[in-house]
């Protein structure tokens, strides 16, 4: 025989739902717990190991790759804040020191090149200012790019412009470039001649002259190609910062 | 005219940098690359007369090994240029003919000055030819200015009345006080 519910049923079904609510409070507060605990021993560890390795993060340029790829794996970025626990790393302190360093190189080449320069010009630039101690010489690709990517939070005056495989300049003047300029500065720096014209880009790209022509004008408004109107057949257009002898050149 | 041996600055080897540039910072940084280059290459060659026309003889303003050469109206424009602060001046009313001062005239002025103070020539008669070419002078800055500028430069202290040019056929000399 099927017996119906009764009150007493109800009240008892009730009281185990409050039971159970209050078993989840209790486990979600314990979790809560538990993962703050983590946390504070997540951070400990991190300050531990932050000024166990200090040195390390300074000296050690494939020791910061690595560090900056764990951190962006769990969605974190040690750069973006200056504050908290992160601070202590001195991650930060270290690009935000290089930075400074390649606004230096960049306002000290800006005469000679217009505000365009090589990675690898940069690197060679910072270095000899660096000083001799090896853990000034281990500055890394990597570790430019990401300074430089910081610096891009200051708006549009700094900007990194990859161009062919694995090659980046870096710009320290305002002004928009298009993929179309990244091209021509590809085309300019694979030529090894540090030029482009309208009939070289027709012949390597199939570019329409119109085309090449508004792109070319753009980077001499720009400041950053020279033009050459000695040439027998036709116009070129020079970059100062993938010239051998630019490059190679004291600046100022 | 001799070779000048100096170290060329990179753009020398740029050829748009024979070329004048129609960006106008470009422009001026090139103009200002232009003057320290001329400044600096009669200087080292002891230059003090740049001829305009015969610009394409003068490795300065042309460049063989990358068959380019600067036009002689934007050589003269640089002159100007040079002219604003006292780096230059022409000598002929067509502009072929230009002066260059690697010191300005204020400059020669004071060097030369300076020299007959520590010489105690104060109040005593030179020749331009003795302030100029002598013995005496052989190793100072001065030595071997062409006259013209020389006089110049003596001008200059003639307005602070620290001389007295003597200017006759015979005789060039000046006086120091």
């Amino acid at each position: 025989m099927r017996r119906r519910a009764g009150l007493g049923a109800i009240q008892k079904q009730r009281l185990e739902q409050e039971k159970y609510k209050d078993k989840g409070t209790e486990i979600q507060e314990n979790q809560f717990e538990q993962i703050t605990k983590q946390m504070e021993f997540f951070k400990v560890n991190l300050e531990e190991f932050a000024t166990k390795h200090k040195n390390e993060i300074k000296k050690n340029t494939e020791f910061r790759r690595q560090f900056q790829e764990m951190c962006a794996s769990i969605g974190v970025d040690p750069l973006s804040s200056g504050k908290g626990f992160w601070s202590v790393l001195g991650i930060g302190d270290f690009y935000y020191e290089l930075a400074v360093q390649i606004v230096e190189v960049c306002l000290a080449t800006n005469d000679k090149n217009g505000g365009l320069i090589t990675l690898e010009e940069l690197r060679e630039r910072l270095i000899k200012a660096r000083g001799k101690r090896k853990e000034h010489q281990e500055i890394s690709k990597d570790d430019l790019l990401r300074a430089s990517q910081k610096l891009k939070s200051f708006g549009s005056g700094f900007n990194v412009i990859p161009y062919g495989k694995g090659k980046y300049m870096i710009q320290s003047v305002p002004g928009e470039l298009s993929m179309d300029h990244s091209t021509i500065l590809t085309q300019a720096s694979s030529s090894n001649r540090a030029y482009v014209s309208v009939s070289y880009l027709k012949k390597e790209l199939n570019w329409e002259k119109e085309r090449s022509e508004n792109a070319l004008e753009h980077l001499v408004k720009q400041g950053l190609a020279w033009i050459d109107t000695q040439d027998t057949y036709e116009k070129l257009y020079y970059f100062p910062s993938l010239f051998n002898d630019c490059v190679n050149a004291t600046a100022n | 005219m001799g070779e000048v041996e100096i170290d060329w600055p990179w753009q020398y080897n740029f050829p748009p940098f024979f070329t004048l540039q129609p960006n106008p910072e470009t422009r001026a940084k090139q103009v200002q690359a232009w003057k320290s280059l001329i400044l600096e290459y009669c200087r080292k060659g002891r230059l003090y007369l740049v001829d305009v026309r015969e610009s394409s003889h003068i490795p300065l303003f042309n460049n063989s090994n990358i068959n380019r050469k600067l036009e002689e109206s934007v050589i003269i424009s640089i002159l100007s240029e040079l002219q604003k602060t006292g780096h230059a001046a022409p000598v002929d009313k067509a502009k072929h003919r230009w002066e260059i001062y690697w010191h300005t005239l204020d400059e020669w002025a004071s060097m030369i000055y300076g020299y007959i103070s520590s010489r105690g020539f104060n109040n005593s008669v030179l020749t331009l030819y003795e302030l100029s070419q002598g013995e005496d002078v052989q190793t100072e800055e001065f030595y071997t200015i062409p006259q013209e500028v020389l006089i110049k430069a003596l001008q200059v202290l003639e307005k602070d009345r620290k001389c007295e040019l003597i200017l006759s056929d015979e005789d060039q000399g000046v006086k120091f006080f």
